[in-house]
């Protein structure tokens, strides 16, 4: 699966190229407006991550050039602008999700995932880690075909950790997953660290494999 | 108190103190002239009679007015000769008052024979000038007030225009509305010179503060980039297969204080967001239903935090608010609440047309009430918290002109948000 990184800042770019091809994408780049603009005329990505202030021009303008073009690919737009405006005219272009600087890569990768899940009508209608299975479109979840009940916010913590496995993630990027903006006024490290007990201690009862490992003090992490 | 009133005043005051002693003296003045022509003429007369009685050697025959009587009659031997001026008193049966009258006694001798003399002469005219005085005076007294009055009129309407102008307009002027000062200019050289100096200097405060901005908004955004980085580089490096304890443990605590910054810089930035008025979008929104909305999403903390009971008494309100900034603030406003509080604690919610209080228990703060809603001074030492959440608050009801008040009671904070601005 080809993604397109369309990001001026080198260091940040690799760094996100370097982290989606870890999780297994192809990935290419662009650094500027009109690099980025050759590549999405010449060849089709799954999806693309677009920042808005680039050198040459603006990237709601490649997001409006990619929904006359090619409408099956998903946008995500970056942008260190957390302005309204943008967000909702990048929106109302057609982009899947907007992401603001600075974000988790372990976030990214989870929105990346779930855009090109949701464009993906044929298949992908079940994501299986292990035992366990995820039906996303019913936002259902077995371990070994039984039925599993999970809280809203102990499915959407399996979703980000599967959408992440064999990653570390942090505390700080559950908590932001799961709060949102709320995040910082919540006392969210310790709800995280309740919400991963709970979600352990229900796949273990279910009779699944311990997948979720404590990683030092940084995080946790989803192995199979 | 105006200018032209308080200088009105004095004006007043001195013309008052001015017609009291210029009346006064004028009066004494003419009393003393009047007295001396009263007397001249007593002496005149007298001269007259005494050259008389020298030349002719008989007494004159004399004649009594109304207003001058001369009195003749003999005197005894034994009466020295006498030369006497006084005031005296006579019944007036025609006016029927005691008149004031000028007296002259004297002695003289016609054949060696002594006659007394008493020249009379009225003063009556006294009265009349002490009224017609004051009168006077009075009347003078009433025009200047009215030309006070008439001149205070115009000097209002013309030469202190300006002035008034320039004040309103410095009133209303304020930096982040961007527009610049425009003020007439005036004939009057010191408002010239006002002009000019208010001018030259919000000028210059425009540009500081322009710069000012720019510099704090340049700042907030260029730090996003680098936070960036660092923040995505630690992830990916926390990736790495042989990790030792010792590493990720100095990997975890850099990247807390990192998460930290980016937390408070992405505050920072809203609050600066605030400032410039980017949230321009208004709705008719029902705040007592955004107030349930971000209490059901604060539960989990609220459980968290042990708060026993949440009592609530929300009438329906609908103010005219940017949604996005009416959630940031109820939700620090109740985050505060849960945050600040004690197992087993309460908050107290209640909402009316006048304003929304948020009253929780709680320990006393260490900051005092104005630094309540200052950034970065909350008393506290609760972890994790910005001390910025308030500062939003504050910066929030800034924008839609309400007015946030702190009490501390009973060990019960309360926390209130006017909607009226103009209430106390």
């Amino acid at each position: 699966m080809k993604i397109l990184v369309i990001e001026d800042e080198q260091d940040l770019k690799e760094s996100i190229v370097t982290y989606l091809q870890q999780v297994g994408y192809l990935c290419e780049s662009a650094e500027n407006f009109r690099e980025a603009r050759d590549k999405i005329a010449f060849y089709e990505y799954a999806c693309v991550l677009a920042d808005l202030t680039l050198p040459g021009g603006n990237g709601l303008e490649l997001v409006r050039m990619l929904k006359e073009n090619n409408p099956d690919t998903g946008i995500i737009i970056i942008s260190a602008k957390d302005a309204l405006d943008d967000k909702i005219t990048g929106l109302d272009l057609g982009a899947d999700d907007y992401l603001t600087k600075p974000f988790h890569l372990s976030e990214l990768n989870a929105r990346l995932k779930s855009v090109i899940r949701r464009r993906n009508f044929q298949g992908m209608k079940v994501l299986e880690a292990g035992s366990i299975k995820i039906f996303p479109d019913a936002a259902e979840v077995t371990v070994e075909e039984k039925k599993l009940t999970l809280t809203k916010k102990e499915y959407d913590l399996l979703l980000y950790l599967i959408s992440n496995k064999n990653r570390v993630i942090t505390k700080y990027s559950i908590a932001e997953h799961l709060w949102g903006d709320h995040a910082e006024s919540l006392d969210s490290l310790d709800f995280v660290y309740t919400h991963m007990k709970n979600l352990r201690r229900k796949l273990l009862d279910a009779g699944a494999e311990d997948y979720i490992q404590t990683v030092y003090g940084l995080g946790y992490k989803f192995s199979c | 108190m105006r200018v032209l009133t308080k200088t009105s005043l004095y004006y007043l005051l001195v013309s008052v103190v001015v017609f009291l002693v210029g009346g006064t003296s004028f009066y004494w003045i003419m009393q003393r002239e009047i007295y001396d022509e009263v007397d001249d003429q007593l002496f005149t007369d007298k001269e007259n009679i005494i050259e008389f009685i020298r030349q002719h050697n008989r007494l004159p025959s004399v004649t009594s007015g109304i207003s001058e009587a001369i009195i003749v009659k003999e005197a005894r031997q034994v009466t020295p000769t006498l030369e006497e001026l006084a005031d005296t008193l006579i019944y007036s049966s025609y006016d029927e008052e005691y008149v004031y009258f000028r007296r002259l006694t004297f002695t003289t001798y016609q054949n060696g024979k002594p006659y007394e003399y008493t020249i009379l002469k009225s003063l009556t005219d006294f009265e009349d000038l002490f009224e017609s005085t004051m009168l006077a005076m009075g009347w003078i007294f009433l025009l200047l007030l009215i030309g006070l009055v008439l001149i205070n009129y115009y000097i209002n309407k013309t030469i202190w225009q300006p002035f008034y102008d320039i004040l309103s307009k410095i009133k209303r002027y304020s930096l982040s509305k961007y527009t610049p000062l425009q003020l007439k200019p005036t004939s009057t050289k010191e408002f010239q010179e006002l002009r000019e100096v208010l001018l030259v200097m919000t000028d210059k405060i425009y540009r500081d503060y322009l710069n000012l901005k720019e510099f704090t908004e340049n700042a907030s955004h260029e730090i996003q980039t680098p936070l960036a980085i660092v923040n995505n580089k630690l992830e990916l490096f926390m990736q790495a297969e042989n990790l030792s304890p010792q590493q990720a443990r100095m990997l975890e605590e850099m990247y807390t204080p990192l998460n930290r910054l980016g937390r408070l810089n992405k505050a920072l930035i809203l609050l600066t967001r605030i400032e410039n008025q980017e949230f321009a979008e208004q709705e008719n929104l029902p705040l007592h239903l955004l107030v349930e909305e971000q209490l059901e999403q604060l539960q989990e903390m609220i459980n968290m935090h042990g708060i026993a009971t949440i009592t609530k008494a929300l009438e329906p309100v609908y103010i005219n608010v940017n949604r996005g900034l009416a959630e940031i603030l109820i939700s620090n406003l109740l985050v505060n609440a849960i945050r600040h509080n004690q197992a087993g604690g309460s908050i107290d919610l209640s909402l009316n047309g006048e304003r929304l209080c948020i009253k929780n228990t709680g320990e006393a703060r260490a900051a005092s009430t104005e630094q309540y809603f200052t950034r970065f001074k909350s008393g506290s030492n609760v972890a994790d918290s910005l001390g910025i959440g308030l500062a939003l608050v504050k910066k929030i009801c800034e924008l839609y002109t309400l007015k946030p008040s702190y009490e501390y009671a009973d060990g019960q904070h309360m926390l209130c948000i006017n909607f009226r601005s103009n209430q106390a």
